[in-house]
């Protein structure tokens, strides 16, 4: 096993820190999502049953990822990275499904047009919910506290969101320790 | 009914939003203030629901009614959610999710003009 958390300067939790704001928001997309969903099929599934589907699909997403965010465990990030990778997926297949085949969506899910009706925040959200995960992805060791900030930006740059995974190259053998999940 | 409340409570969240958000950048904790303005909106909130179920008891009634009834139970729970999650940060993200308290408490009234348009905003 990996040693247990980061060092002292981060926040010791997903749900801490900024972590903090990220529950928040999911929270609430959770429960819009679902409420929504819930009205949409209850009340009028024929209208459009992709859509409404795909918001019910949308926000069982977004509370998996309110939940595993909020536990924080190492097998809750796991699934964390996997419901904010599904969402990303989703967000962007949707919007451009939407986009390209409008009858199929006579009525709009969470994720129509990229989540325009929601100011863009679910585009958003899973961007920087994989960011804010990465963290623990890649464990920092005491050592390279002194590199860690230049790498830090060199990578948040580079924006890529399956980095933290593969390790980036240059790095010593201790990434191949340290991820884990190899 | 003139929607003065509705507009009271899009400016008090975007207010709130906007000195919830300044405590973040100056990396301040959550304050006995923030938990104050927190607590107005929460009263501004709970009249608008009344307001609302007064004219639900009076015999009108929207096109989306279930959608409405979800509006009601959900608005009150925001600044309530956002003060227990906020309280429980030690660092400046508290404030950060009582900002997002104050914005949703904003754009919740404009939807629920959009859902029954005689809630005037």
């Amino acid at each position: 096993m990996a040693p247990p958390e980061p060092a002292a300067s981060q926040p010791d939790s997903t749900r801490t820190g900024p972590g903090r704001l990220l529950v928040a928001i999911y929270a609430l997309f959770a429960l819009s999502a679902s409420a929504r969903a819930g009205v949409q099929i209850a009340t009028k599934f024929s209208h459009a049953p992709v859509a409404y589907l795909l918001s019910a699909f949308a926000a069982v997403v977004y509370i998996l990822a309110t939940v595993t965010l909020a536990v924080g465990s190492p097998t809750a990030r796991r699934i964390a990275v996997l419901s904010c990778s599904v969402e990303l997926a989703g967000v962007l297949a949707v919007g451009t499904w939407s986009l390209a085949d409008p009858a199929t969506f006579p009525d709009a899910t969470v994720w129509s047009s990229y989540g325009s009706g929601y100011g863009f925040v679910p585009l958003v959200l899973p961007v920087f919910g994989l960011l804010w995960l990465r963290r623990w992805t890649r464990r920092p060791k005491p050592r390279r506290t002194t590199v860690a900030s230049a790498e830090d930006a060199g990578e948040a740059a580079g924006g890529g969101v399956a980095h933290g995974e593969s390790g980036a190259p240059g790095r010593g053998a201790e990434d191949v320790v340290a991820d884990g999940r190899t | 009914m003139n929607g003065a409340v509705p507009t009271t409570i899009i400016v008090a969240g975007l207010a709130l939003a906007g000195y919830a958000l300044l405590m973040t950048a100056r990396n301040r904790r959550m304050s006995v203030p923030l938990l104050a303005a927190v607590g107005v909106l929460e009263i501004l909130l709970l009249v608008q629901v009344g307001i609302i179920v007064a004219k639900l008891a009076g015999g009108e009634r929207p096109a989306g009614l279930a959608t409405l009834i979800g509006y009601l139970i959900a608005t009150p729970l925001v600044p309530v959610a956002a003060a227990f999650w906020g309280l429980m940060e030690r660092s400046r993200w508290g404030p950060a999710v009582i900002a997002v308290a104050g914005l949703v408490a904003a754009v919740l009234m404009v939807r629920l003009h959009q859902i029954w348009p005689v809630i005037h905003v």
